[in-house]
């Protein structure tokens, strides 16, 4: 029937085995999220150079040493304070709970002479209750948070002064001396003071919370949107309790190490504490962000202010007047930061589109068969469903000529045969259904834009195969994801065959990635027997449609920018593509098995003159997608499109078109059933069905695949 | 030199407020006529309008049109004077007098440096101003204009039995001409989108559309638009490389720019925002083709609008005027004359 595909005659496929761009890196660099943290580190890099020229010496090991002691107790304070303006509070009573902390390790130290972790545990606990009392009432009760914090700031500041003054001459005449009590206080771990080490492990392990605890995600998920947070079954309160407790505990925790170094407290302890770590979270997250637990920019920041704080102090300047210039400064910074974070997605925006030049060639194989120059045969076709579906991108049909097709709305639609006016839902699947195919065991295959790899059966049941692949060793950005599956094939031995379109550009953006003209696709395997997910190639301009030849040993795979279709030896695809037609006079989408040996290929759209030149110009296409509204982008003709029949060989043999206005435009695939075609567009509410002059009435898909089922 | 300043344009219109969007183009009466151009009142009260080569006459709206003359090329201008004198244009520059029966007059000859006819308009009864767009028969001016520099186009009086007179020169590609209460001619300018004075002076700027005739009427003017402005043409006008290659090796046909038909065709670009959905054409879409009937007041300033949007038929409206109260238009895209009724289209 068909005749034998020579692979090895075929002229080679150009696969690039990576993209390299300026623009590109800087677009890949700037959509990262630690991008967000580069004007505070900046600040840092600027701070430390500025000590560096200024003061001799500052950076001696020694100065680190004694740096790294006295700013522990500051440092978790600030990780106490992120915590509560993560959930969306604040904290003011951190330097009264800081005092009152302190005051409670020292007198059950001196005066209960308690054990060490009874000292701990109590100075903790004092923390704790006070962070208690802001959770319960501005959490539990709802309170605003400042006025709250406020409230406790100056209570518990009270009550500090009452039992700091009865207490501070027993303090400090208490001659109780521990090993365990000092060493906290002065010792040294790894050449570092332990405090140091403290502040460090709790910056971990609240980093760690934010990123992989639920209580975390939680707590960021409260701050970025509370309504958002209760609709989606978080208990908000609760949440918002549990971080002023938890940001309490670290408070003590920081009183502790204080009253170890110090061994005494001051009427002015934890003074003006809050609003030093509020400057230093301040200039770390780049304003005032809930929802936002970047430790690491809050500990730069925070690093930042007390570097700059220090080195002036000790270069001998005035306290009002290294007040003055450190607000100055951090103005700067932030008005610096403010403007960076506004303009980021603006630079992204604007960099993001990498258009490189393209040139799909000539059209050939088509004389005589254009639009103008053939009768529009699918004017004959029979209209089906119409307006009872949202985008058939695909068409498939069983056995007995049910046809099944995703809708945009995430739905996979069955048309029941044989009048094929009933439309039922099989399956919701979500994420964007695009092409389909059937499995030896009748179930279908679909790939999901925006998902990966969807397996359903005929009742109904979903499951997801898989939404990852191996990243690429030269990029930037991780291109794990599956990020816009859109067709499949299905070999004989199972394993699945199909294209993740682009790596770039989710689906309502498909249309960027023709402007671009990069290869940006790429073509996946799937063994449903070992469930892994391979990259079979990688570059690809846009693979489309994927259909296995009939001798079921290659490949077919529609690159649709390049016009053309590629083929993969299934037995040694290490090879790569070669070329099986080019030149096609659109853009090509799915492709499917004809009953004669030969091959249906569906254009969703045409090519034009002026389009093709202008895929030659990429710095015209970038120029255009900033200075002309999107909708007014030149672009491929998507408004007309037809499916042309090419044989076993890959010559166009034949062009089906509908009238220049018709019903069946940009169309992405079709199926041969029983002697007539089944055609889908993904613009379209309606399928299209053609009679075949000729065709063998009793061919179906599923039998050419896996035998007479 | 450092203080010289940026010569800037007035800012260009857009299809809002009164020239917002609506349907009424699509909405209007319409007569089918073969290849209709240009529309004019003879003084007895009788339209006259072109089909193809031939000028037909009707007597009253929802009459049967019969046939008043016939030219050997295809007519592009009609206007009447007063007196009841006739002055036809021709394809490639030639103009005709006639008496109102169709008979033709003696004394009356083009200059044969003219190279359109594209609008005519009687200085008096022995004096016919002539709009030449600079572009010859078969050369497609729609196309074509857009991408040229050139300002050929000119404005030239023709007595009878007299020397022409150029009136104004140096325009580019104008299309209409009309008389101004005062008496001096304005004349609108294709792609330059405003209308001038024989002088070059400015007296509007900045139609969304590409004017096509412009016509006098009782409280002002109403002008005709071609196509309407795209911002992708604006944009590529800037990129002259590209433009040049077009040029060079694309035919006029395939080019980018205004349309004077809805058509599809497998072989034209399109706009990103015109791809269909559910095979329907959006009313929003962007449209290379367009319907649009500007009426102005008289100091040109607009006042109201009617259209025929991505989805409509009747576009490009080379001519309107006043019958009997009535506003006509011209679409030449769909073969029609559209009646839009009695009176202001902003009332």
């Amino acid at each position: 029937m068909s005749a034998e595909i020579d692979f090895a005659s075929l002229p080679k496929q150009r696969v690039p085995l990576f993209v390299v761009s300026p623009r590109r890196v800087l677009a890949d660099i700037l959509s990262k999220g630690w991008v967000e943290s580069t004007i505070p580190f900046l600040a840092f890099i600027c701070v430390v150079a500025g000590v560096l020229i200024a003061a001799d010496g500052y950076f001696s090991a020694s100065n680190m040493r004694n740096l790294a002691q006295y700013a522990a107790d500051g440092g978790l304070v600030v990780l106490a304070l992120l915590i509560v303006v993560a959930v969306g509070g604040i904290d003011l009573s951190v330097g009264s709970n800081f005092a009152m902390s302190a005051f409670t390790a020292l007198f059950c130290f001196h005066i209960l002479e308690l054990p060490m972790p009874a000292v701990l545990g109590l100075t903790l606990a004092t923390g704790a209750i006070i962070g208690t009392a802001n959770g319960v009432i501005a959490g539990l009760l709802g309170c605003g948070a400042l006025l709250t914090t406020l409230g406790t700031m100056i209570t518990v500041r009270g009550a500090y002064t009452l039992a700091s003054q009865e207490r501070l001459v027993q303090i400090s005449t208490s001659a109780r001396m521990d090993d365990t009590w000092d060493w906290i206080g002065f010792g040294k771990l790894l050449t570092m003071p332990v405090g140091f080490w403290v502040w460090l492990a709790v910056a971990a392990v609240v980093f760690v919370m934010f990123r992989q605890s639920r209580f975390g995600w939680h707590v960021l998920a409260v701050g970025g949107n509370r309504k958002a947070a209760r609709h989606g079954g978080i208990r908000v309160r609760t949440t918002v309790f549990l971080a002023y407790v938890l940001a309490g505990l670290i408070v003590g925790l920081a009183g502790f190490l204080f009253a170890a170094r110090q061994n005494s407290v001051g009427s002015d302890t934890g003074i003006g504490m809050e609003f030093f770590a509020l400057t230093a979270l301040v200039v770390g997250l780049g304003g005032f962000v809930p929802g936002r637990g970047a430790v690491v920019s809050v500990l730069i920041g925070f690093v930042t202010i007390y570097l700059l704080n220090n080195a002036m102090i000790n270069a001998g300047f005035r306290y009002e007047f290294v007040q003055f210039s450190m607000g100055a400064i951090i103005i700067a910074i932030l008005a610096i930061d403010v403007k960076f974070r506004k303009n980021r997605h603006r630079l992204l925006a604007s960099t993001y589109l990498d258009p490189v030049a393209f040139d799909a060639g000539k059209v050939r194989g088509m004389e005589g068969l254009m639009p103008h120059e053939t009768r529009p045969k699918l004017r004959d076709a029979a209209i089906l469903a119409a307006g009872k579906l949202d985008g058939p991108e695909d068409v498939l049909l069983d056995a007995e000529g049910n046809i099944y097709c995703g809708n945009r709305d995430g739905r996979l639609m069955k048309i029941a045969a044989p009048d094929h006016s009933q439309v039922s839902v099989l399956a919701k699947i979500g994420g964007r259904p695009l092409g389909l195919a059937f499995d030896r065991e009748g179930r279908i295959v679909a790939c999901v834009a925006g998902m990966g790899l969807v397996r359903v059966t005929l009742d109904g049941q979903v499951e997801l195969l898989t939404d990852q692949t191996q990243r690429s060793l030269f990029t930037v950005q991780d291109d794990t994801t599956i990020r816009m599956a859109d067709d499949l094939d299905v070999a004989p031995d199972g394993t699945i065959y199909f294209t993740d379109a682009t790596k770039r550009y989710d689906i309502e953006n498909w249309g960027l990635d023709l402007l671009e003209g990069r290869p940006n696709g790429r073509l996946l395997s799937f063994d449903p027997k070992t469930g892994r997910t391979r990259t079979v190639c990688d570059n690809l301009v846009f693979p489309n449609g994927v259909c296995l030849t009939h001798d079921g040993r290659h490949l077919l795979v529609a690159s649709t920018w390049e016009c053309s279709i590629m083929i993969f030896d299934l037995d040694n695809l290490g090879a790569g593509p070669r070329v099986f037609l080019s030149g096609l006079p659109g853009y090509p989408d799915n492709i499917n098995r004809a009953s004669d040996g030969g091959y249906w290929v569906a254009l969703a759209g045409m090519r034009n003159p002026v389009f093709d030149q202008a895929m030659r110009y990429p710095s015209l296409r970038r120029r255009m997608t900033r200075r002309v509204p999107p909708t007014n982008w030149l672009f491929g003709n998507l408004n007309i499109g037809g499916v042309l029949k090419i044989d076993g060989q890959g010559r166009i043999v034949d062009a089906l078109w509908d009238a220049p206005d018709g019903p069946l435009y940009m169309i992405t695939s079709m199926r041969e059933h029983r002697g007539a075609l089944y055609l889908g567009g993904v613009t379209n509410d309606k399928i299209g069905r053609l009679p075949l002059d000729g065709a063998d009435a009793s061919w179906t898909g599923p039998s050419s695949y896996w035998g007479g089922r | 030199m450092f203080f010289a300043r940026k010569r800037s344009d007035p800012p260009a219109m857009t299809l809002e407020g009164v020239l917002g969007p609506n349907s009424r183009l699509d909405e209007a009466a319409g007569m089918q006529v073969s290849a209709p151009g240009a529309l004019a009142v003879t003084a007895q009260g009788q339209l006259l309008f072109s089909s193809g080569s031939a000028v037909q006459r009707l007597r009253a709206w929802g009459g049967k049109a019969e046939r008043w003359a016939e030219f050997p090329a295809r007519v592009t201008a009609l206007a009447c004077s007063p007196g009841g004198r006739v002055a036809v244009g021709l394809e490639g520059g030639g103009l005709v007098v006639a008496d109102e029966a169709g008979r033709l007059l003696d004394g009356w000859t083009a200059p044969a440096d003219l190279l359109s006819a594209t609008d005519c308009l009687f200085l008096s009864e022995d004096e016919v101003a002539v709009v030449d767009n600079g572009y010859g028969a078969g050369e497609p001016f729609l196309a074509l204009a857009p991408w040229d520099d050139a300002a050929r186009g000119k404005v030239v009086a023709i007595a009878r039995a007299g020397a022409p007179r150029v009136v104004a020169g140096g325009l580019h590609c104008p299309m209409g001409v009309a008389q101004t209460r005062a008496g001096e001619l304005a004349i609108s300018q294709l792609e330059r989108a405003n209308i001038v004075a024989p002088g070059g002076a400015l007296l509007q700027s900045g139609f969304p559309g590409y004017p096509g005739r412009l016509r006098r009427t009782e409280t002002g003017y109403v002008l005709a638009c071609l196509s309407r402005r795209d911002p992708l043409v604006e944009f590529l006008k800037t990129e002259r490389d590209f433009v040049a290659e077009m040029k060079a090796r694309i035919e006029p046909r395939h080019w980018i720019g205004p349309r004077a038909n809805p058509e599809f065709s497998h072989d034209f670009p399109i706009e990103l925002g015109a791809a269909r959905l559910f095979g329907e054409v959006k009313p929003w879409a962007p449209s290379f083709s367009y319907g649009l009937v500007i009426e102005l007041s008289d100091h040109f300033v607009p006042v109201a609008s009617a259209h025929s949007r991505a989805n409509g038929a009747r576009h490009a409206i080379s001519d309107v005027c006043v019958w009997n109260g009535a506003l006509l238009a011209v679409s030449s895209a769909s073969g029609e004359i559209l009646n839009l009724g009695v009176g202001s289209l902003a009332a």
